[in-house]
């Protein structure tokens, strides 16, 4: 019976065959809708140049009675009427900006449309919620006893993978639709998950990212928490200050992040510019707090995807980390960087640019490492000028250059979720 | 009220949620073959509709047979000749 059994098993030859031979994943197309521009370009040259995104939300200060900074995103009419009314009508506003973002990102990788129908195309795009802004509208509709007045398309708005539907319907995708919901993890979750279904043969390529709303609502959760970023008397771009000392919360942010992240022969065949490879990632769990970020998971979850991509900590040059200016959560990543690559590692955070993008900031920042890797230069993390309880981790307070090679790119997010992705420069 | 300004009342609804022109608004259009509605389309008519006039249609067996625009014209008609307040609910 058991020697049955085994005969169906694959060889350990066979099995050392196929892990040697592990396909490998590129990226071939990034897309960005964001507080500073929406296109991987734009988005670059800003943080490049310390713009903020970030500003007072006027149009909240009945909700909040104050006001509270923020980083909205701005869409062009001509941007959303790209997208078909068909599609558009089940779309809220995260949906939206993932479809900005994606078609960006389709464009630049110069995928066959014709492939995108033939079942080896994956769609894998992640939200904290569907749509809190279409989820406030459907309980103010209820309570005011409107329910007859919400849309046909309303729920297909808020539902939690209608990024993913949605972006796979605007390109006639029928291959693999996952949606990696797990809060401020989403979108770098789904990167991650594009390179494993690439490294399964699951797939040839894959749209993968993340994408989110700023709304009342969600500020409101994270002020609930004495985690955002309020003091009225301080300029709103100076607010989120991830690694200072003078940290007090984070900014509620939106936008979106969209990579083509495709098969490495696959993208060869065609011909097509490789931007970077995603050469590794993990993601685990703290299991034992829903909001406090856990040091040692961080640092096992860094360590993690280090051994998937087969590069040792001395390898990295650069870390992106999650950091969203929160007290507890950046000194526990900082902790976590520092017992995995140490001090000399260079480290910065982008939320001080553009606030915390929620399910968005794994994929979104992603851009931004692209542009780093590209210009062999790191940015610094913005309005950090005083370190206190993050020492001992390389904070540039100036953009500096430098061969980068390997960056990481962290996300944390409630829940207790971490994830990391390894990006390795091609060529 | 005059078939024309239940012409306009419709054809509004028509314009902002399916984005159609004025000019593709006829009453012989089919409105799955020639305005190219689809199933989700028809729930969010009979929503417009029922903002626009101030009535429930959810259950109104008519309009879940209507054809043609010419035929939701001629509902419209048929339901304020019979129910002459609807008039002064229209948005």
């Amino acid at each position: 019976m058991f020697r049955n059994i085994n005969s169906r098993l694959p060889s350990e030859e066979t099995l050392g065959s196929f892990l040697m031979e592990k396909r490998r994943a590129v990226v071939t197309g990034i897309g960005v809708v964001s507080p500073l521009g929406n296109s991987a370009s734009v988005f670059y040259e800003a943080l490049k140049a310390g713009r903020s995104g970030i500003r007072a939300m006027t149009e909240w200060h009945g909700e909040f009675g104050k006001n509270i900074a923020g980083a909205p995103v701005s869409l062009a009419p001509a941007e959303v009427k790209a997208i078909s009314r068909k599609v558009r009508r089940t779309m809220g506003n995260a949906a939206l900006f993932s479809g900005v973002a994606a078609a960006q990102a389709v464009a630049q990788s110069g995928l066959d449309a014709a492939e995108f129908s033939a079942g080896r195309i994956g769609c894998v795009i992640g939200s904290t919620v569907g749509s809190a802004s279409s989820m406030t509208e459907a309980c103010v509709a209820e309570f005011e006893g409107r329910r007859d007045d919400l849309s046909a398309c309303h729920f297909f708005r808020l539902m939690s993978h209608s990024s993913s539907f949605n972006v796979a319907d605007m390109f006639g995708i029928n291959g693999i639709q996952l949606s990696t919901n797990s809060a401020c993890a989403s979108g770098l979750q789904a990167v991650g998950t594009a390179l494993e279904l690439i490294q399964l043969g699951k797939a040839d390529a894959v749209i993968a990212g993340g994408s989110d709303e700023a709304t009342p609502l969600v500020a409101s959760s994270f002020q609930l928490l004495y985690a955002l970023a309020e003091e009225e008397s301080a300029e709103p771009e100076t607010l989120s200050r991830p690694f200072d000392a003078r940290r007090q919360g984070l900014v509620c942010s939106e936008g979106a992040g969209i990579l083509v992240v495709e098969e490495l022969e696959h993208a060869r065949r065609r011909g097509a510019e490789i931007l970077f490879e995603v050469a590794g990632y993990a993601t685990n769990c703290s299991g034992w707090h829903v909001s406090h970020s856990d040091a040692k998971q961080i640092a096992n979850c860094m360590r993690t995807a280090l051994d998937d991509a087969g590069i040792a900590p001395s390898e990295v040059d650069y870390v992106s980390a999650h950091a969203t200016g929160t007290r507890v959560g950046d000194q526990a990543e900082a902790e976590a960087i520092r017992e995995v690559l140490g001090g000399g590692v260079p480290v910065s955070s982008l939320k001080g640019h553009i606030g915390h993008t929620l399910g968005a900031s794994g994929a979104l920042e992603l851009a931004a490492v692209a542009g780093m890797m590209r210009e062999n230069l790191v940015l610094p993390t913005r309005n950090l000028e005083e370190v206190d309880d993050c020492a001992g981790i390389l904070l540039p307070r100036t953009a500096e250059e430098r061969e980068l090679r390997v960056c990481l790119k962290n996300s944390i997010a409630f829940g207790g979720v971490n994830a990391t992705l390894v990006c390795r420069r091609f060529g | 009220m005059e078939r024309q300004e239940i012409i306009k009342a419709v054809n509004s609804i028509f314009s902002s949620r399916f984005e159609l022109e004025e000019s593709e608004l006829t009453e012989d259009k089919n409105l799955v073959e020639d305005l190219q509605l689809d199933s989700l389309d028809m729930v969010d008519m009979i929503v417009g509709l029922q903002q626009k006039f101030g009535i429930m249609l959810r259950d109104n067996k008519d309009i879940r047979n209507v054809r043609t625009l010419g035929d939701v014209y001629n509902l419209f008609e048929k339901l304020i000749e019979e129910h002459p307040e609807i008039v002064d609910k229209i948005k």
